[in-house]
C-alpha cells in the first residue's frame, strides 16, 4: 500500500475496477457489411448468435472513412481461442457470411459493461458499447461535498482512535455506526473475540447500551488529537502485528488460550457484529414497545423476499403476498417516524475491510454505506476475496468506500 | 475425525423434525420460521430459532442463537478456545433453510463438521446458492498472497424435509400481519389444502 499525503474517499464499485485503458476484452468475429443489408443481417445474427453475455456491446459499428463516407461493421459471433480462429466459426454463421459475401476478421471488444464514463470512452475506442450510469444513487458514489467529506474523515478518525484505545495489547478492528443525517454516533464497538482487559460494556446489553448512547457527546474533531501509542502504520508490511484483528484472521480464534478464567470470549464477536448488537439494543431501549411495530420486515431478510430496494418500486410492483406485506409495513413506519428500522440510512466506519460474515451481517441490518481504511486481502468480502456489494441476488445493497488516510493521521493507530 | 459416512438417514429426518419444531415456535411468535438443532455424537446439544424481529437485530438467525447458547455453556464449564474448537469440529447442524452467507461464514469460522438443510435459499444462501462458503477451496484471494489463513469447509447436504420447511414459510406469509394498522388485505385463515 502506498503512503498517501491527503485524505481521499474512494468508491469501491460493485464490479472489479480495471484501469480504463486496460479493461478485459474478448475476441469476436466481425465483418464489414453493406448498409443496405444491415437490417436483415442483424436480424439473422440475433437469431443464430445472440450476444448473451455482451449486452453492453453494440452489434454494429459505424466508422467515418476518409472522404466523409461511412463504413458499417457488424459483430458476427464470439471467437474461441485456438490456433486457427477462422475454423471455429459455426456452420450457420458460415452460411450467412457466404450468402452476403462477408469476410470475417477478428477484433477485440470489452468484456464487461463500463462503470464510468471514462471507462466507456476507452471501450468505444475498441468497439462501441452502451453505457448506463448507475440507476441507484447513494450519496458519495458521485463524489462528496466538502462538508460530507469532512464528516467522513472525522468518523474515520474516531474509528481509528477506538481501535488504538482497544488495542493496548493487540490491534483490533473497530466499528462505528453513524446516523449521517444528524452526524451522530449510534453505536460503536471493537473486536470482542477476546477481551481480557476491557470488560466494560460487554457483560450485558443494557449497560453497553448506555455506554454507546453516551458516545453521542464525543467531540469528533477533538477525538483524533488525543494521544495514543504510535507506529508508522503500513498494515501490509507489519502483518504479523495484526493477527488479532478478527476479520483478517477469522479462523485463528481456536489457537488462542483464554487469558484468564474470568475473561469472556466469543469467536464471532467481530467489531461489526458487536456494533450491530449495540445498535439493536439502543433501538430497543429508545423505542420500547411491542415488537409487532416492526413486525414482518426484518424477517423477510432471511428468505424468499422477492423485493427490490426502493420502497417506491416496492409499492408499484406489489403483486404477491410478500410485497403486500411489505407495503403494510411501510405505512406502519411512516406513521411512526422517526423510529429507525434496523440500520436503514446509517453508515458504518471500520478500520479494516470486513470478512464475509460481517459484510453479510451489514446487508441484513440494512446499512447504507460502509467506509473502511485498510483492505483485507485474505478474507475481505467487499472487493478483496468476495464482493457482496455486487451480489445481485441480495435484497439490499450498500455503497462501499475506502478512506485513504494520510500517514500522519495513521500514526494514532496503535 | 469421523469418516464422512453416517449412521443412517432416518436420523437425519429425526433431527430435521426437531429443527422444524423450532421453526414452528418461531412462527408462533411472528418470526420468519427458521429453526435448527446442533448434534454432537448423536445427541442434540442445542436448539435455536430465528429471533430477528424480537431483538430488532437482523443477524439473530436460528444458527446464531444455537451457537451462542453453546458458547455460553461451554465457557461456563471452563472450556478453553482450543477445546471449544475441538467440540465444534464434532458438531453437525440441522437447519430448516440453507444457511445465509453470514451464517455459512460463521459455521466455517467455528469449524462445524457437517451441515444439513431443508430448502435452499436463492437470495442469500452461503452453501451453494449465492456463495459456496462450505467448500474450502472456493475462497481464492483475487490478489496474490503469500500465506493464507487456514480456511475451513464443511460437508453440506440440502433438501432434507424441504417441503415442510417451505410450507412453514408459506403459512408465515399467508397469516398476514394482524397488527398492521390498515391492512391492505384481510388476514387469511390458514388454508388447509
Amino acid at each position: 500500500m502506498e503512503g498517501v499525503n491527503t485524505w481521499d474517499i474512494v468508491h469501491v464499485p460493485s464490479k472489479p475496477r480495471f484501469p480504463p485503458d486496460n479493461q478485459p476484452t474478448v475476441n469476436v468475429f466481425a465483418s464489414a457489411i453493406d448498409p443496405k443489408f444491415a437490417n436483415s443481417i442483424v436480424r439473422r445474427l440475433n437469431q443464430i448468435a445472440p450476444l448473451e453475455n455482451l449486452r453492453h456491446v453494440k452489434r454494429v459499428r459505424k466508422e467515418r472513412l476518409e472522404g466523409g463516407k461511412f463504413q458499417l461493421s457488424v459483430i458476427l459471433c464470439l471467437a474461441r481461442d485456438g490456433e486457427d480462429h477462422l475454423k471455429t466459426i459455426p456452420a450457420d454463421m458460415l452460411e450467412l457470411t457466404s450468402s452476403y459475401q462477408l469476410s470475417a476478421f477478428i477484433t477485440k471488444v470489452c468484456g464487461f459493461p463500463a462503470s464510468s464514463k471514462e471507462e466507456w470512452e476507452e471501450q468505444c475506442k475498441l468497439w462501441p458499447t452502451s453505457y448506463h450510469p448507475p440507476t441507484y444513487n447513494i450519496d458519495g458514489i458521485t463524489g462528496f461535498s466538502e462538508e460530507d467529506a469532512q464528516s467522513v474523515c472525522s468518523f474515520t478518525r474516531f474509528a481509528l482512535q477506538l481501535a488504538a484505545i482497544s488495542g493496548v495489547a493487540q490491534v483490533h478492528n473497530a466499528a462505528v455506526i453513524v446516523d449521517p443525517s444528524v452526524k451522530q454516533v449510534i453505536a460503536s464497538a471493537c473486536d470482542d473475540v477476546f477481551y481480557g482487559q476491557t470488560l466494560t460494556e460487554k457483560t450485558n446489553s443494557h449497560n453497553s447500551c448506555h455506554e454507546q448512547i453516551s458516545h453521542h457527546h464525543i467531540d469528533l474533531n477533538g477525538a483524533a488529537t488525543q494521544t495514543a501509542p504510535c507506529s508508522n502504520g503500513k498494515p501490509n508490511e507489519l502483518k504479523h502485528h495484526y493477527g488479532s484483528v478478527s476479520c483478517l484472521h477469522p479462523w485463528q480464534w481456536s489457537k488462542q488460550q483464554a487469558y484468564t478464567n474470568s475473561c469472556y470470549w466469543h469467536p464471532l464477536r467481530h467489531a461489526a457484529i458487536a456494533a450491530i448488537e449495540y445498535s439493536a439494543a439502543r433501538d430497543r431501549q429508545l423505542y420500547p414497545g411491542p415488537a409487532q411495530d416492526i413486525d414482518g420486515f426484518s424477517e423477510m431478510e432471511q428468505v424468499q423476499s422477492s423485493l427490490e430496494d426502493s420502497p417506491l418500486k416496492r409499492q408499484k410492483t406489489a403483486k404477491d403476498k410478500d410485497d403486500a406485506r411489505h407495503e403494510e409495513d411501510d405505512n406502519d413506519r411512516t406513521l411512526k417516524l422517526p423510529r429507525p428500522y434496523l440500520c436503514t440510512g446509517y453508515d458504518i466506519y471500520l478500520v479494516w475491510e470486513p470478512c464475509v460474515m460481517c459484510a453479510m451481517a451489514l446487508v441484513h441490518q440494512r446499512v447504507r454505506r460502509i467506509f473502511f481504511v485498510f483492505p483485507n486481502t485474505h478474507a475481505g468480502a467487499l472487493g478483496s476475496v468476495h464482493r457482496l456489494q455486487g451480489e445481485e441476488s441480495l435484497n439490499h445493497h450498500y455503497a462501499v468506500f475506502r478512506v485513504m488516510v494520510p500517514e500522519e493521521s495513521l500514526a494514532i493507530v496503535k | 475425525m469421523e469418516s464422512p459416512s453416517r449412521s443412517s438417514s432416518s436420523d437425519d429426518y429425526r433431527y430435521m423434525q426437531l429443527a422444524i419444531e423450532q421453526a414452528k415456535l418461531a412462527l408462533e411468535t411472528l418470526e420468519v420460521p427458521v429453526g435448527c438443532v446442533i448434534v454432537e455424537s448423536g445427541e442434540v446439544i442445542a436448539t435455536g430459532r430465528n429471533r430477528t424481529t424480537e431483538t430488532r437485530n437482523a443477524t439473530r438467525h436460528a444458527e446464531m442463537e444455537a451457537i451462542d447458547d453453546l458458547l455460553h455453556r461451554w465457557q461456563k464449564n471452563g472450556l478453553t478456545p482450543p477445546q471449544v474448537a475441538e467440540k465444534f469440529s464434532k458438531c453437525n447442524l440441522y437447519v430448516t433453510c440453507e444457511p445465509c452467507i453470514m451464517c455459512a461464514g460463521a459455521l466455517s469460522i467455528l469449524g462445524f463438521n457437517e451441515v444439513y438443510f431443508g430448502c435452499g435459499n436463492d437470495k442469500f444462501g452461503g452453501c451453494g446458492s449465492v456463495l459456496s462458503l462450505h467448500s474450502s477451496s472456493s475462497q481464492t484471494p483475487q490478489s496474490g498472497s503469500s500465506q493464507s489463513p487456514p480456511k475451513r469447509g464443511f460437508k453440506c447436504t440440502g433438501g432434507i424435509m424441504a417441503s415442510e420447511a417451505v410450507a412453514l414459510f408459506r403459512s408465515f406469509y399467508e397469516q398476514g400481519n394482524p397488527n398492521a394498522p390498515k391492512p391492505h388485505r384481510p388476514v387469511l385463515h390458514q388454508l388447509s389444502q
